[in-house]
């Protein structure tokens, strides 16, 4: 039998044991290893991610960034940047990586990562839960995130929404915000539709189907699948009723600091990549195909899928690539503490910063 | 329960959390990836205090209750055909096997397709996941019964319930719980598999929302410890059944 001597000896011995293992296993953490980030589209094909730079191996800047769930052509402007030798000419070496959104915001946040993608829905409620990140620069002026559904449904306004059913991928996220906001300008409430849930987001599918009146999707996937079937559709965004921050780059308090000038660098890649692909898309889709072949099965599609990205990177008003919207961050932050995401107060300025964008 | 046991699993207890802490502080992770102790701790209280985590909860013991009833009482059905019959073993076991060896994680969202977003999707997945462990400790549990005795049994010319009520379910009741204990815990991972695959309520909606929306990390500690608690509970009801009707052992 054993003593309770000899059990709380073994059981120090066994405390100490298990402390020394865990110093000696846990990574140091640095600002600055690797990333992935959160992107708006949904799940289509997997692959291989984007490969490294060439660029100066003794005095290049290692940057991971997160482009989210998938290698898309949405993230066109990362590759062409990288296979342009655009992050090089900035002195970087850059690794991309892909993560959904919940994964990526906590590692950017503890610098596990050093830059992702992400929008003010998931921001805001990071920063409030004390995960020390800034957004950094705009790449999506539209939330992508929509409502949409057949033409022939007769819905044209949130109000019509009233009574219908919604199709959506699960009450979280961007979306799930989206459509809560999007109803509330109607004086609407989730109550007063029947949502009907698609993990695997197949509501793309369902409206296809006539299973659901409308859905929540991507301006740049679902209604561009269902135009190319012939059918004509109908899209209800927010940005008419309130504005909130699309996705763009995030950092890590710590990140930013210690790789200032690195950071800088790649958002000036970045941004420049953007107006070439903006200017000539074609050059975006050869740079997506380059990272990942099957997107060129259907060059098309492609083509309409990066059309309507950047037609959401760039908005309407004009305003340069990158810029950041304080006012939009503010209603979005005022909207969001309604809904009770925000347990700890929180101010613009503790999520965002404008020193790496335009005219800063 | 005794003094010492009870001492002894407060000791363990406590040990745990002393270990949590320590791998804490010595790590350095912040909140956002591995709370402390008291922080979930104190998140627990909060979350069943103000009403966030008790529908949840509740949601997930009806798929639990439902889907373990449904799985337990399939699994000893077909498990005991498995015992009495060869035939039938040879013609349903490979389709058995290769249910359980098929992820439920890869099912589930098509469970959820086929059956729906609400309840029975949950008890179907649920039901899967504990059919396997208490069909087979059925099976064996039969097979273990003493031969003499049967032969005995039937040279009294025993009926068929008579052998069935004094001879194999007795005889077969410790293999059985062993199946009904494995099956008890699978029936929480089989809720909360079924849950992520789509649902509205649940504590695993709710990890996955506090995970992902809420970036709430203590709230998903507290959800998983939540968890947690409802399997050793449940666990030790059964254990409890199992004493009251095959004895200590």
């Amino acid at each position: 039998m054993i003593s309770h001597r000899s059990f709380g000896a073994r059981g120090a011995v066994a405390i100490a044991l298990v402390t020394a293992i865990v110093g000696a296993c846990t990574p140091s953490v640095s600002p600055g290893s690797s990333g992935a980030s959160a992107a708006p589209s949904a799940p289509s094909s997997v692959g291989p991610s984007g490969s490294v730079a060439s660029g100066s191996p003794v005095d290049a800047t290692s940057l991971t960034v997160g482009l989210g769930y998938i290698p898309s052509v949405q993230f066109a402007p990362f590759y062409l940047a990288q296979q342009a030798g655009y992050y090089a000419a900035e002195g970087l070496t850059v690794t991309f990586q892909n993560e959904i959104d919940a994964n990526l915001v906590p590692k950017v946040g503890q610098g596990a990562v050093d830059l992702g993608l992400s929008d003010g829905t998931s921001v805001i409620p990071a920063v409030s839960q004390g995960i020390p990140l800034r957004y950094l620069a705009t790449v999506y002026r539209q939330f992508p995130s929509i409502v949409f559904g057949k033409a022939s449904s007769g819905i044209k306004t949130a109000a019509d929404l009233k009574g219908k059913k919604i199709g959506i991928p699960g009450r979280y996220g961007s979306s799930w915000i989206m459509l809560q906001a999007l109803l509330a300008s109607a004086k609407l409430t989730t109550d007063d539709v029947t949502i009907v849930e698609y993990p695997d987001f197949g509501q793309g599918a369902a409206v296809a189907q006539g299973a659901v009146d409308a859905a929540t999707g991507f301006v740049n996937n679902e209604p561009i699948q269902l135009q190319r079937s012939g059918t004509k559709v109908f899209i209800l965004r927010i940005d008419n009723v309130t504005p909130l921050p699309g996705p763009g780059l995030i950092a890590s308090t710590a990140t930013v600091a210690s790789k200032h000038d690195a950071i800088a660098g790649f958002v000036r890649a970045t941004l420049r990549a953007m107006e070439d692909v903006a200017a000539d898309p074609a050059k975006g889709v050869d740079a997506a195909v380059a990272v990942e072949p099957t997107l060129g099965q259907d060059r098309d599609l492609q083509t309409a899928i990066l059309t309507a990205t950047i037609d959401a990177w760039q908005g309407s008003g004009g305003a340069e690539l990158g810029t950041i919207d304080r006012t939009s961050w503010q209603k979005s932050l005022d909207f969001m503490t309604s809904l009770g995401l925000v347990p700890n107060p929180v101010t613009v300025d503790d999520l965002v910063t404008e020193e790496f964008v335009p005219g800063s | 329960m005794s003094r010492a046991a009870v001492g002894s699993v407060v000791a363990s207890f406590a040990v745990f959390i002393v270990a949590w802490k320590l791998v804490v502080l010595v790590s350095g992770y912040p909140v956002f990836i591995l709370p402390s102790p008291e922080l979930v701790g104190a998140r627990f209280v909060k979350a069943w205090t103000d009403g966030t985590i008790e529908p949840h909860a509740l949601a997930t013991l009806v798929e639990i209750g439902l889907g373990f009833a449904l799985g337990a009482i399939s699994g000893l059905l077909v498990g005991y055909a498995l015992a009495r019959s060869r035939r039938v073993e040879r013609i349903i076991s490979p389709y058995v096997v290769a249910a359980q060896a098929t992820p439920i994680l890869a099912l589930a969202p098509l469970l959820s397709l086929w059956f729906g977003p609400g309840l029975l999707s949950k008890v179907v997945i649920c039901s899967l996941i504990v059919f396997f462990p208490i069909a087979i400790s059925s099976m064996v549990g039969v097979r273990s019964v003493d031969q003499g005795l049967l032969e005995l049994a039937r040279s009294l010319r025993a009926t068929r319930r008579q052998v069935l009520t004094t001879l194999e379910i007795p005889g077969a009741l410790p293999s059985i719980f062993g199946g009904l204990r494995v099956g008890v815990t699978l029936a929480v991972v089989g809720a909360i598999v079924g849950e992520w695959a789509g649902a509205d309520r649940g504590l695993g909606v709710l990890v996955n929302l506090a995970r992902g929306s809420l970036f709430d990390i203590p709230l998903m500690f507290a959800t998983l410890a939540t968890i947690a608690l409802i399997g050793i509970a449940l666990y030790s009801i059964v254990v409890f059944a199992e004493r009251r009707l095959v004895g200590v052992r």
